[in-house]
This record gives C-alpha cells, sequence and structure tokens, in this order.
C-alpha cells in the first residue's frame, strides 16, 4: 500500500519536533550550569519550550558505536559505572525523576481566597466600620459598639468565607495527591560488575541497567544487548503497536531508531540491556511534561464568568456607594453618617455568601460527577464541559477498548464478521464448517501468545495474554469459538518453529496431528496475506481443496482490499499436511536451514483485526452530535484505522464524505475537488505540518467532521488552539505524555484514569476513572446542568438585593428611620438565603439539556442583563415594595403612620428627643422607638424571606412553568423550611433582641408580605407562559436570562 | 412525530447552520454611549429604549397600583383616634420617659445641653423664643383644634369625662413666664418637664407617705410627707424630681423650684387622644446655679408603674445647664 508507506514517513518527521533535547545536553562532561538546569526556569521558560519543539533533534547516542558510548559514560556494558562515579553523578544531577510542576505556595493560595472576589470590598466595608467607631469612640462619650460590632462580623464573614473555599480548594487537590504517591519503581543495575536493585530515583547517565518484560523503562537507554524485546511506547507517540527494540541503530532520528528505549514506555516483550543516556527531566518524556507545566491554561469559562459577574457587582456597589456618599453630603449630612451609609450600600449590594453558594453548588456536583466516574479536579471544571462546544478525542483508549480483537474472517470465500464487542453480544457466526475449523486450527496452533497465570475467574476477553497484540487477539478469538486452546496444542505438539520476522513476514510452525493415526506431520503459517498467498498452490473452499486460480486470486484481493480498507490489520493463513513418506515420524526439521517445503500449500483465509470501539461510544457521540459539540479525533495512528473507526464510532457520520472519497466516486483527482463539498475530513499529520494557521481554521471551519491523523504533541497543541481561536470551548481527552500539552491546554483536559499516564494525569482537570467516552456525556450534562442552576441560584439570591439596599436609599432620600439595618441583610445573605441558593444546585433540568446547542461563551453569560432586569428591576421591586409594606403596617399600627415617618429621621435616631410624637398624640421614648425600629428591622427581614419563598419557586424554572416542573426538589422544600424556621428562630428567640436587636413579631405581621409573594408567582408565571406561547418574542429577549 | 435521531440530526444541522460564532467587538467608552453604526444610545436603539421603558412603566404602574390597594385595605383596619396596639400590646409599652423644653436648635438634635449668656437677649433668643412656642398652644387655646369645645375644668375629686379635656392654668408658672423671660436674662432658667403621653395609660400614684421606694430623694419624700398632711386631695400625683446627676452636680445645681408643684395631676391620665388634649406641664425653676459650669440634671418621674435606667432614659429625662 503506496498510501500507507507515504504516511510512515510522515510521521517519522511529525515526531522528529516534539522530542528536542538540547545540544549541551548530551555531553557528559558538563558543568556546574546543570544543576541549575534541572528546575524549569520560571517565566521565560515557556516561550523558551515551545521554540525547543520546533528545533531539530540533536542527539547523537543512538548513532555513536557502542565502545564510544562507554568511553564517554565512562563506563563497562558488563561491570557498569563504579559506585564512586555513580555518586558522583547523582550529586550533579540530581535524581532521576520528573520535577513535579510547580505549585503554588499554600499561603498564597490562602490570600487569594481572603483578598479575592467581593473580599477586597467587604474589606473595606469592614475597615470603614473600625474607622468610624474610632471616630465615634474618640470624640463621643458613649460610642454605639454597632460599628465596631458591625466591623467585626464583616471581617469574621470575609474570613470565615475565605478559610471556607480555600479548604474546598485544597480538599479538591487533595485528590491528586492519590495519584502522585505511585508505588516506587525499582530498576536492576550493575554497577562494579554486580547486579543491584535500585529505586529508579537512584540511576545516574552511564548506568548499565537490565530491563525485563512487564518492567517500566526506568530512564531513557540505549539498548547494548536484547533478547526479543519489545516496547510499548504508546503513552510517548500514541502507536498502540509494541515496538521491537535491539542494539542497531536503524533510523536517524532518536523516536524511530531501534536501539533507543525511552523513560517511562512499558517493555512488554523480551529482555534488554542498556546504558542510561538521559535522566529525569532531560528525557524525551521529561521535556514533554516540562512543556505541559510550562503552557498557559488561562481562566476557566466559569471563573470569567465570576469574575465578569464580581465587576459587574462591585461596579454597582461602588457606584451606588459614592453616589450616596455625594448625595448624602448635598443633603447636608454629617460625613460621619455619610460614610455609616457608605457601608449600608456596600453591605446591602453584596450578596456575601453567593461565592460560597457557588463552591458548594460546583462541589457537589463534582461529587455527583465522581460517583459517575468523573474525577474532577479543578473544581471550576465542572462547569467547562458544560459549555464546551468541541472536543478532541484521543483514539486509542478512549474511543476504543484499547485491545486488538479479531472482527472479521474470511473462509469459503466469504467474509464473515467476528463479534468484538466487549460483553461478546454481538452476531455469532456458523463454527461448524470446515473451513472455519481448518482456519481456527492454523490460528491456534501457530500462534505463541499464551494466557497469564493466575486469572481462573476473569472473562477470556479481559485476560492478560504474554505475547504481541494480534497473536493475544487470535488467542482469544479462537478460545472464545474453540474453547480451551491450551489443550488443543497439547494434542497438536509442537515439533518446530520459524517465528515472524520483517524480512519472511510469515511465522510457520510444524505439529503433529491429533489423529494418533495420521503419521503426517502438520505444517501452519501465518503472515502478510500477499506473502502466503505467493506461498499457495491450493485453496480451501467448502471443505475441498481447489487450485488457487485468478478467479480465486481476485476473490482474495477483493476481500484483502475491503478488510484493509475497514483499517484493520490482515493475517493470511495456510497449511500443509506434510507426506509421510518424505517427512516420516521423528523427522528432524531444521528451521535454521529450512528443510521442509514452504511453497505449494494450502490457502485457508483471512483473519483481520482492530482495536474495536468501545460499545457505548457510538451512542455517546451521536449525543454529544445532538447536543451540538463537534467531535474531532486527533489520533497518532494510521488515518485508515483512524477513519475506520472515526466511522464506526460516528464521528464521520453515514453519507459523509471526504475530498478522497469524493474524488473516488466521481474518478477525478484530488486536486479537482471543491474542498468545500466535503463535509468530512481525515488530516494526516504531515500535511498539518505545513498547514498555515489560517489554513488550519478553514479546515476547522468548513468540514464538521474531522479527523486528524499521525498528530504529533505539538500539532495536537496547534489544533486545540486553532479550535480555541475560533472560538470554541475545548476539550481534550488523552492519555498518553504525548497528549499532555494539549491536555494542559485544552480549556478542559481530560485525562484516563486507567490507561493514562502520571504525566497525563497531572496535565489534566479531569480524569475518567473507567477510560469510558461515554463518561464525558454525563459530565457534559452536569456541567450544563450546573451552570443552569448557577444561574437560577444567582438570580435567586441577587434579587434580595434590593429589597436590602432600597431601605437605605430611603433613609437617605425619604429621611425615614430604616427600615433595614446592616445585620438583618447580613442575616439574609449569610442565613436565610444560603441553604434555599445550594439547593438550586439539585435542580432537575428544564428540558433534554443534551439537545441543546452549547453555550455562546461571548453572550450567554452567567449573569447578563436580563438576570439583572429580572433580578433587580422586576422581582426585586416586588420584593422591596412588599418589605417596605410592611414597615409602614407595623409603624402605623404603633402609631406612626406614614406621611408622619417622613422627614422624621434626625429626631427618630436623636438620643436627646426622649419624646419624639405619634400620629395618635403617643411621645416616645428614645428606647421604644429604637425597639419599634429593630421590630421593623426584623419584620422586614421575615417579609423578605416570605416574598423569597415565592422567587425560589420561580427560580426553579426560566421557561416552563413549575407546574410542568414539579416539587420534587426536596432539598429545596427542606430549604423553605429552613430559612423560615431560622426567620423564626432569629425573631422568637430570646436574648436575640440584645445579641442582633431581632424582635419577636406579633404573627400578623408575617402576612402583609403574602400578597407580594402570590403577586410574585403569579407575574412570573405569566411571564414564563407568554414566552413559552412567543419563542424568541420580545419577552424572551428582554427577560429570559 | 420526528424520532428521537431525527431531531438530533436537525438539532445538529440547526447548529451548523447558525452563523458562527463571532467574537464581539471591544467597543469604546464613546460608542458605549452612542454607536453610529448600529444606531444605538447605552446599547439599546431608540425604539428598543422606548419598548423596556413602557415596559417597566405598566410594570411599576400595576406595583404601584398593588401598593396602594394593600395600604388602601390595610388602612380600613385602622382607628384614626385610637391606635391599633396600645400599652403593652404596642411597643410603646408602659413605662412613659419623660420630655423637657426648650429643646436646642434643629441642626444640634443630637445635644442636650442648655447653654447661654444671660447677660445677651441674642444670646437666650433661641431659648426663650421655643419655649413661646413650644406654650402657645397653652396659652390659646384657639390654637389646638377641639380644644375649645372639649375643655373641662378639672381637679383631683373631679376627673374629665370621656371626651372632655383637663385645661392647665399658665398662670400658676410665675416666674417662669414669657412676659418674665422665663427668667432666662437672671441666669435662673425654667426648664418645663412633660410625662410622655402613652395612650391609655395610668399611673398607679405613690399617694401613701409611708409607702415610698428607697431610691426616692429625700426632699420629695418630704414634701409627699408635708402634702398628705396639707392637702390630701393631691396625692394621686405622679411625683417629678430633678438632682445633679454627680455629687459635683448636686452641689452645683442649686436651689430648685416646682411650678405649679412637684408633680403632673393625676386626673389628667389616662390619656385617650381626645380632641384638644394638653400635657400637663413641671416648670422647674433653677434659682441659683452655678455658672461657667456644666451641670448635669436628671428629672425623674415617679409612680409605682414608672420604671427608671438612666442609661435607657426611661421615667426620665437628662439634659445639662451651662450658664456663662
Amino acid at each position: 500500500m503506496a498510501l500507507k508507506s507515504d504516511y510512515e514517513h510522515g510521521r517519522t518527521d511529525s515526531y522528529r519536533v516534539a522530542t528536542v533535547i538540547p545540544t549541551d545536553d548530551d555531553n557528559l562532561m558538563a558543568d556546574g550550569q546543570r544543576k541549575s538546569r534541572r528546575r524549569m526556569p520560571p517565566k521565560p521558560a515557556k516561550k523558551e519550550n515551545l521554540d525547543d519543539l520546533k528545533q531539530e533533534l540533536d542527539i547523537d547516542f543512538h548513532k555513536i558505536t557502542p565502545e564510544e558510548l562507554y568511553q564517554r559514560f565512562q563506563t563497562h556494558p558488563e561491570n557498569g559505572l563504579s559506585h564512586a562515579k555513580a555518586k558522583e553523578n547523582l550529586e550533579r544531577d540530581g535524581p532521576n525523576a520528573l520535577t513535579p510542576p510547580k505549585q503554588t505556595p499554600e499561603w498564597v493560595k490562602f490570600c487569594k481566597n481572603l483578598f479575592g472576589g467581593f473580599a477586597l470590598l467587604l474589606w473595606i466595608g469592614a475597615l470603614l466600620c473600625f474607622i468610624a467607631y474610632s471616630i465615634q469612640a474618640s470624640t463621643s462619650e458613649e460610642p454605639s459598639d454597632d460599628n465596631l460590632y458591625l466591623g467585626i462580623v464583616l471581617a469574621v464573614v470575609v474570613i470565615v468565607t475565605g478559610i471556607f473555599s480555600y479548604y474546598q480548594e485544597s480538599k479538591s487537590s487533595k485528590i491528586m495527591e492519590s495519584f502522585k504517591n505511585m508505588v516506587p519503581q525499582f530498576a536492576t543495575v550493575i554497577r562494579e560488575g554486580e547486579k543491584l536493585t535500585l529505586r529508579a530515583e537512584d540511576l545516574v547517565l552511564g548506568d548499565v541497567v537490565e530491563v525485563k518484560f512487564g518492567d517500566r523503562i526506568p530512564a531513557d537507554i540505549r539498548v547494548i544487548e536484547a533478547r526479543n524485546f519489545k516496547v510499548d511506547n504508546s503513552s510517548l507517540t500514541g502507536e498502540s503497536e509494541p515496538q521491537s527494540r535491539g542494539p542497531d541503530f536503524t533510523h536517524e532520528n532518536p523516536l524511530e531508531t531501534k536501539n533507543l528505549a525511552f523513560f517511562s514506555t512499558n517493555a512488554v516483550e523480551g529482555t534488554a540491556k542498556g546504558v542510561v543516556i538521559s535522566c529525569g527531566d532531560h528525557t524525551v518524556m521529561g521535556r514533554i511534561a516540562g512543556l505541559a507545566s510550562g503552557l498557559d491554561t488561562g481562566e476557566t469559562p466559569i471563573a470569567k464568568e465570576i469574575h465578569h459577574f464580581i465587576h459587574l457587582i462591585t461596579g454597582v456597589a461602588v457606584f451606588l456607594g459614592v453616589t450616596f456618599f455625594a448625595i448624602a453630603f448635598i443633603l447636608g449630612y454629617h460625613w460621619l453618617d455619610a460614610v455609616i451609609f457608605l457601608i449600608g450600600i456596600i453591605v446591602a449590594n453584596v450578596p456575601e455568601g453567593l461565592l460560597a453558594t457557588v463552591t458548594v453548588c460546583l462541589t457537589l456536583t463534582a461529587k455527583r460527577m465522581a460517583s459517575k466516574n468523573c474525577l474532577v479536579k479543578n473544581l471550576e471544571a465542572v462547569e467547562t464541559l458544560g459549555s464546551t462546544s468541541t472536543i478532541c478525542s484521543d483514539k486509542t483508549g478512549t474511543l476504543t477498548q484499547n485491545r486488538m480483537t479479531v472482527a472479521h474472517m474470511w473462509f469459503d470465500n466469504q467474509i464473515i464478521e467476528a463479534d468484538t464487542t466487549e460483553d461478546q453480544s454481538g452476531v455469532q457466526y456458523d463454527r461448524t464448517s470446515p473451513g472455519f475449523k481448518a482456519l481456527s486450527r492454523i490460528a491456534s496452533l501457530c500462534n505463541r501468545a499464551e494466557f497469564k497465570g493466575g486469572q481462573e475467574g476473569v472473562p477470556i476477553l479481559k485476560k492478560e495474554v504474554s505475547g504481541d497484540a494480534s497473536e493475544a487477539a487470535l488467542l482469544k478469538c479462537m478460545e472464545l469459538a474453540l474453547g480451551d486452546v491450551l489443550s488443543m496444542r497439547k494434542k497438536n505438539k509442537k515439533i518446530a518453529e520459524v517465528p515472524f520476522n520483517s524480512t519472511n513476514k510469515y511465522q510457520v510452525s510444524i505439529h503433529e496431528t491429533e489423529d494418533s493415526n495420521d503419521p503426517r506431520y502438520l505444517l501452519v503459517m501465518k503472515g502478510a496475506p500477499e506473502r502466503i498467498l505467493e506461498r499457495c498452490g491450493s485453496i480451501f473452499i467448502n471443505g475441498k481443496e481447489k487450485v488457487l486460480d485468478e478467479e480465486m486470486k481476485e476473490a482474495f484481493n477483493n476481500a484483502y482490499l475491503e478488510l484493509g480498507g475497514l483499517g484493520e490489520r490482515v493475517l493470511g493463513f495456510c497449511d500443509f499436511m506434510l507426506p509421510s513418506d518424505q517427512y516420516p515420524s521423528g523427522f528432524s526439521f531444521n528451521t535454521d536451514d529450512i528443510n521442509f517445503p514452504i511453497d505449494g500449500l494450502r490457502f485457508v483465509g483471512l483473519m483481520s483485526m482492530i482495536d474495536p470501539p468501545r460499545a457505548a461510544v457510538p451512542d455517546a457521540v451521536a449525543k454529544c452530535r445532538s447536543a451540538g459539540i463537534k467531535v474531532i479525533m486527533v489520533t497518532g495512528d494510521h488515518p485508515i484505522t483512524a477513519k475506520a473507526i472515526a466511522k464506526s464510532v460516528g464521528i464521520i457520520s453515514e453519507g459523509n464524505e471526504t475530498i478522497e472519497d469524493i474524488a473516488q466516486r466521481l474518478n477525478i483527482p484530488v486536486s479537482e475537488v471543491n474542498p468545500r463539498e466535503a463535509k468530512a475530513a481525515v488530516v494526516h499529520g504531515a500535511e498539518l505540518r505545513d498547514v498555515s494557521s489560517d489554513q488550519l481554521d478553514e479546515i476547522l471551519r468548513y468540514h464538521t467532521e474531522i479527523v486528524f491523523a499521525r498528530t504529533s504533541p505539538q500539532q495536537k497543541l496547534i489544533i486545540v488552539e486553532g479550535c480555541q481561536r475560533m472560538g470554541a470551548i475545548v476539550a481534550v481527552t488523552g492519555d498518553g505524555v504525548n497528549d499532555s500539552p494539549a491536555l494542559k491546554k485544552a480549556d478542559i483536559g481530560v485525562a484516563m484514569g486507567i490507561a493514562g499516564s502520571d504525566v497525563s494525569k497531572q496535565a489534566a482537570d479531569m480524569i475518567l476513572l473507567d477510560d469510558n467516552f461515554a463518561s464525558i456525556v454525563t459530565g457534559v450534562e452536569e456541567g450544563r446542568l450546573i451552570f443552569d442552576n448557577l444561574k437560577k441560584s444567582i438570580a435567586y439570591t441577587l434579587t434580595s438585593n434590593i429589597p436590602e439596599i432600597s431601605p437605605f436609599l430611603a433613609f437617605i432620600l425619604c429621611d425615614i428611620p430604616l427600615p433595614l439595618g446592616t445585620v438583618t441583610i447580613l442575616c439574609i445573605d449569610l442565613g436565610t438565603d444560603m441553604v434555599p441558593a445550594i439547593s438550586l444546585a439539585y435542580e432537575a433540568p428544564e428540558s433534554d439539556i443534551m439537545k441543546r446547542q452549547p453555550r455562546d461563551p461571548y453572550r450567554d453569560n452567567l449573569v447578563n442583563r436580563r438576570l439583572i432586569s429580572m433580578a433587580y428591576g422586576q422581582i426585586g421591586m416586588i420584593q422591596a415594595a412588599a418589605g417596605f409594606f410592611v414597615y409602614f403596617v407595623i409603624m402605623a399600627e404603633n402609631g406612626f403612620l406614614p406621611l408622619h415617618l417622613f422627614g422624621i429621621r434626625k429626631m427618630w435616631d436623636s438620643k436627646a428627643v426622649n419624646d419624639l410624637t405619634d400620629s395618635y398624640g403617643q411621645e416616645w421614648t428614645y428606647r421604644d422607638r429604637k425597639t419599634l425600629e429593630f421590630t421593623c428591622h426584623t419584620a422586614f427581614f421575615v417579609s423578605i424571606v416570605v416574598v423569597q419563598w415565592a422567587d425560589i419557586i420561580i427560580c426553579k424554572t426560566r421557561r416552563n412553568s413549575i407546574l410542568h416542573q414539579g416539587m420534587r426538589n426536596w432539598a429545596l422544600n427542606f430549604g423553605i423550611v429552613f430559612e423560615t424556621a431560622l426567620a423564626a428562630f432569629l425573631s422568637y428567640c430570646p436574648g436575640m433582641d440584645r445579641g442582633l436587636r431581632m424582635y419577636p413579631l406579633k404573627f400578623v405581621w408575617w402576612l402583609p408580605a403574602l400578597p407580594f409573594a402570590l403577586s410574585i408567582f403569579i407575574y412570573d408565571e405569566t411571564r414564563r407562559f407568554y414566552l413559552r406561547r412567543n419563542p424568541g418574542g420580545w419577552l424572551e429577549q428582554e427577560t429570559y436570562y | 412525530m420526528p424520532t428521537e435521531a431525527e431531531e438530533s440530526i436537525d438539532a445538529f444541522q440547526q447548529y451548523y447552520a447558525r452563523p458562527h460564532l463571532v467574537i464581539p467587538k471591544k467597543k469604546k467608552f464613546k460608542e458605549i454611549i452612542y454607536d453610529k453604526e448600529d444606531g444605538t444610545i447605552f446599547g439599546r436603539t431608540g425604539s428598543s429604549w422606548s419598548k423596556i421603558l413602557g415596559f417597566y412603566s405598566i410594570f411599576y404602574g400595576v406595583l404601584a397600583a398593588l401598593v396602594a390597594v394593600c395600604m388602601w385595605v390595610f388602612f380600613q383596619t385602622l382607628d384614626p383616634r385610637i391606635p391599633k396596639w396600645t400599652l403593652d400590646e404596642s411597643l410603646i409599652g408602659t413605662n412613659p420617659g419623660l420630655g423637657f423644653r426648650p429643646l436646642p436648635t434643629e441642626d444640634n438634635v443630637e445635644s442636650t445641653l442648655i447653654w447661654y449668656k444671660g447677660t445677651e437677649y441674642e444670646n437666650y433668643k433661641h431659648w426663650t423664643n421655643s419655649l413661646n412656642e413650644f406654650l402657645a398652644v397653652y396659652k390659646t387655646p384657639g390654637l389646638t383644634p377641639g380644644r375649645g369645645q372639649n375643655i373641662y375644668n378639672c381637679d383631683y375629686n373631679q376627673p374629665p369625662p370621656r371626651g372632655q379635656v383637663c385645661d392647665v392654668d399658665i398662670k400658676t408658672w410665675e416666674p417662669c413666664t414669657q412676659e418674665n423671660n422665663y427668667s432666662y436674662h437672671k441666669s435662673a432658667p425654667c426648664i418645663f418637664l412633660k410625662l410622655n403621653k402613652i395612650y391609655g395609660w395610668i399611673p398607679e400614684f405613690f399617694n401613701d407617705s409611708s409607702d415610698l421606694p428607697e431610691t426616692m430623694p429625700k426632699h420629695l419624700k418630704t414634701y409627699i410627707e408635708q402634702i398628705q398632711i396639707k392637702e390630701r386631695h393631691k396625692m394621686n400625683t405622679v411625683w417629678v424630681s430633678c438632682e445633679g446627676e454627680n455629687p459635683a452636680d448636686q452641689e452645683n445645681i442649686g436651689p430648685i423650684n416646682y411650678l405649679p408643684f412637684r408633680g403632673f395631676p393625676g386626673y389628667f391620665y389616662p390619656y385617650q387622644n381626645s380632641e384638644g388634649y394638653l400635657s400637663p406641664l413641671v416648670a422647674v425653676h433653677f434659682q441659683r446655679p452655678k455658672r461657667g459650669i456644666i451641670i448635669n440634671v436628671e428629672c425623674k418621674a415617679w409612680a409605682r408603674n414608672i420604671h427608671h435606667d438612666r442609661k435607657e432614659r426611661i421615667g426620665s429625662v437628662h439634659f445639662e445647664l451651662l450658664i456663662d
């Protein structure tokens, strides 16, 4: 396949960029500079690293002769380093471990929580309180302690919420600690001729190490001796197949050459001995990890939204505060009074409890997601998946099962589909035909793979197998079809074997037959189909041996092309019964100098294998689609395989063609096809290398279904950046180290919990504990739900700001006794409003949120003009009206009719006036007036609680009727009861009059707010009714938040 | 009914049919106020502004109507002459305080200091003027609506019938009269005291000199004893005492004369908001207060159901005198 080899070359180059090791690094005789290089230089590192990536790789460890290598490291292939030299090297270079990413010091994190968000505004409020108090204290004989207490309360509020969010933050980061404490790795090292087992961290340059299958490569090593040694480079390059490694220098590119094995990749087969050529951060793996940690990640969307919101509210608070400060001056208030007004306005304006509410809501969602196998490292990332509009998914392990499985067989001139599902729920095929029997015999016997011991209870597909992936696939397939392969092998004892090698491209073995009467030996062979066919003279079809004529060859070719076109790896199988006269029992077969026929064999069939998609993936992709999320596949694998998987999981949907498909259909060259016509595209890494960012944008814009194959880590990064440039919020999934820069750069990086490398987990924001793409859909759903619910929660919380601020404004402008005090405001913000606001996090979605488009990050803000208009302009105003009504009712019932109150403020608040006359001629002492005033505060507070009942119910839905939504959110129902109980407690508990200046209310004073609560409910139900009746209408544009 | 799959495909195509994300332009400050391109003022076009203003004026109109209706309904439950809640049911309680006149100027509302120079009319004019104003209603019954026809000549054994009000005889305040400048020019000011009106409050008098509280000042005790002997019928009185707050003040305060006598006659109570009702007054004449020094004065009203608290200023009143 010409196409394939073409791409092969492209891959080679694209990998090069990822593996830069600076030129000075190869020099063993490095001076003291080295030590300082161990840590990533702080700021400029980012830029440098990205540039580094583009540099050509320049190491020569793989090129030089072994002797030169030993000399350079002053080591010996048999004896290894001397202890002294090893110690010296260790002191010079430090331990062989990746430097963990730089952590923000704990106290900085704490301070951020203590002074971030609204905290600064509240600190200003507290400071003003202390200033006001100290001035009062120094000028007046009996200063009122109110300001001192208020200042203390404010400071406590800020500190407590700060500690709370710090605690939440550190709790979620602790989850990560569990990943860090990995089981220590050990390595077998030869030093001074002795074999030692050391911790991998203690390895140094020049150490001679021994590696065997199952080990993790402890550092970058140059292989000097190997027996059947294979490594799994998938975490580094994304290639899913094990690569063989030996002492020979085969390629200029260090990643391609066969004599280098890399840190943190796994040895899957054989044993090897090697010399350590780089350690820790200087290893290829270390450099990619370093690049990832150097990347700037930017704010999460929800953080942006919250900042936007904080700016908005702070702006309003400062504007109102300064305006009324000025107005107070103009009205001739004492400046100290003006300052107190300012404090009141700030306290009323800032929703003190809101940020804590948001944190709790996010935590609740994070917990819920963790129970659904999505572990969220960073709380804010909870929402990010919800706003995601593009998912760049890795293929291997995420979309696929990461397990080669037999997908198709061709025998008796027909293609049979094998069952590739994880639970064997797929189609079954006829296992009794002679063709299958012959094929299965070859596949079982000509196979070196074996099940590892001690896996009795494990389902066959989940069993671990030693041997290469294709043979394992065949073994499992046969075990499923035939039952006990092992006993079959025992019955057909292996006499001789020629293992697979890259020149022959076949594997052959000779067995005794089961039939003890038959003295003939059985020769079985498998390998590259075209090579196998070459060696065959006949073909076995429907139980009869036929001559392999042109017609049969044509049939073979069609089958081969069809299977190959599905992106599957195809193997051919043939057998031959050796004539007993020439090869009698006891014949000595020579496998080196072949003394048996390997031509004119009998062709039996083909089997093809693929890493099949996970069962839940097609459904999940469809769900993402209907949720308006573009799913892009980015993989290191072959384009054809990638395309086949993309088609089978629906990333390329049925009927959509790529440029190549169109060209093929119309039978015209690719260059003549209008790229706009093709909705789908398969882009090769090699092409991507020559593409400008504008062209990439074009690809991303005009193709809705894109597969990027053979991509390098840097290209993954470029793709992510391209998507982000178009305004998309990008999620990246990946498990390998090669994915980690993209994971870091993405708005949300999703790592795999089982197969994922530590580096990728570290770079990611979220970890899928079951490695299943379908869990992402859960994440999207939860993320969207929490965004909606946060909106509702904020709408609920902000509404009560108006009844909190308006009393102050009326106090200043109308000179009435203060209707609501700062302490009661805090009781609302931090007391009664908290539980209901948090309970909205449990609210069920209104409609199928997975059928909606992702939100537009520029327009669908968490807090937008419409929300403010609703909360402040409409519902808040009704609430304020309710509060004032209750205030006037209590004042009037006690003697002060409403008109009497205007302008009374100075007299009311003067301690000197001991006989203030009310509307009934009664005269009030200062104390009695204040009791009345504080009773009004309490009643105003209670009336806010009453109207908040209605508010929480209307905030449950943004569009639907509450009759439709129901009251099944029990957390919310509890919230309503809780706020009422708390309000009653604050009002009636003895001692509250001294502590919080809250007084018991007559029962009837709870009632005046009810008509307003009812009108809030009726108004909003009506509004939402029209909203539903006239979608997109004016009311929706102005009030649908 | 479209199937679920069809629906999802529709949604998908809708998404890609919609114009791609347009990153909004950053507006300059000037453009925020008025954007020529979009024809928007503060982000809205003229018609958009008129619609939203129309909406909000209707909204607030309805809200105002709702408040008005609630208020109207509420006012139906109120009596114009009797407070809805009285005495202990009301927050005013049953423990009246005392008030004093003259008060300092309006812009000095936090102060209770009576500070003047006796030799200069200009200097004490505020105090005498404010007393003139305060006492005008007592002098001219016509100023208080309904007082003329409701006036009743009350005495201890002749309490007013319901709806009638008692007269307050201003002549008995001599020398604390307007003609005499309330004695301010003689640096011997008169301060008028009144007991706070509480609807329906009935004092429980100390009408037995043998049963007086220990905290009562001695001079008042002796006074009550004398009254009990001489004018027994006057015993149903809310007694008044004024003293210097601290020992120093008590020295500086000098002799005090209470006019017309040391208390508020019991027949003024209970206050029932009858038309034309005026509180009884006691003029406290500080005859020789020490000059040039602040004197803290505390006056208390005495009845069994009046409790005193200096800090809360219930049952009492506090003011300072400073005569230069």
